[in-house]
């Protein structure tokens, strides 16, 4: 089992009905195949660096999940088969990401330290970029 | 953008920073000419595993339109 993170562009045209429906439909994928669901993250309409099939905005959603290695090829097969999609990217997390993650939950919990479930505390930890490099200029 | 030729240490030792996220993309631009090219590691000082690393995380930028391939201002 690892953990795995999967980022989808959908057509910025779609109703956010739509997009719930793509969002559960892929969620419903990775459960079906003993996969549990992290975090699901919606990102949002943004700006494409370049067009994609002549379009210029797209939809961000990101979910991440543990599962086994089968998980991410039966998701590219359904965004392959999509109309909806424009791009996906599923990459599963190495040792780098996996200790930068750590550290940031660990963080979190320093100044909370009345927070006794360590596992809660991962799932529920918004993504922060341990980046922070302002000085330089 | 600016380049930044300072001391050639590279920034990410520097700064301890062990995981290079492909989302930070103001941060991953400071490492690319304006028409969007990776710098190279001797004009940022970056170290060859960050380096690694950075463009790494650029190209899967790049893929995610999160990042440009290029920046034609020619037209
Ligand atoms: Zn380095």
């Amino acid at each position: 089992m690892a953990i795995y993170e999967s980022i989808v562009i959908l057509d910025s045209l779609l109703t956010p009905k739509d997009i719930d429906n793509v969002v559960d439909r892929l969620s419903v994928i990775i459960q079906e195949r003993g996969g549990v669901i992290r975090k699901i993250d919606k990102w949002g309409k943004k700006r494409l660096a370049y067009e994609i099939e002549k379009k210029q905005y797209g939809f961000y959603i990101s979910i991440e999940f543990e599962g086994d290695g089968n998980i991410p090829h039966v998701l590219e097969s359904d965004y392959n088969y999509s109309d909806n999609v424009l791009r996906y990217l599923t990459y599963r997390f190495d040792k780098y990401k996996i200790r930068a993650m750590q550290n940031a939950a660990e963080q979190a919990k320093a100044p909370a330290a009345a927070v006794p479930a360590a596992e809660a505390v991962v799932a529920l930890k918004p993504e922060t970029n341990a980046v922070t490099q302002e000085s330089q200029e | 953008m600016i380049k930044i030729r300072k001391k050639r240490v590279c920034q990410f030792c520097e700064q301890n920073i062990d995981f290079i996220d492909f989302k930070d993309d103001r941060m991953l631009r400071r490492f690319m000419t304006e028409q969007g090219k990776i710098l190279p590691k001797h004009t940022t000082g970056t170290c060859a595993k960050h380096q690694r690393q950075l463009s790494n995380a650029i190209k899967k930028a790049r893929h995610l339109a999160i990042l440009p391939f290029v920046t034609d201002f020619s037209r």
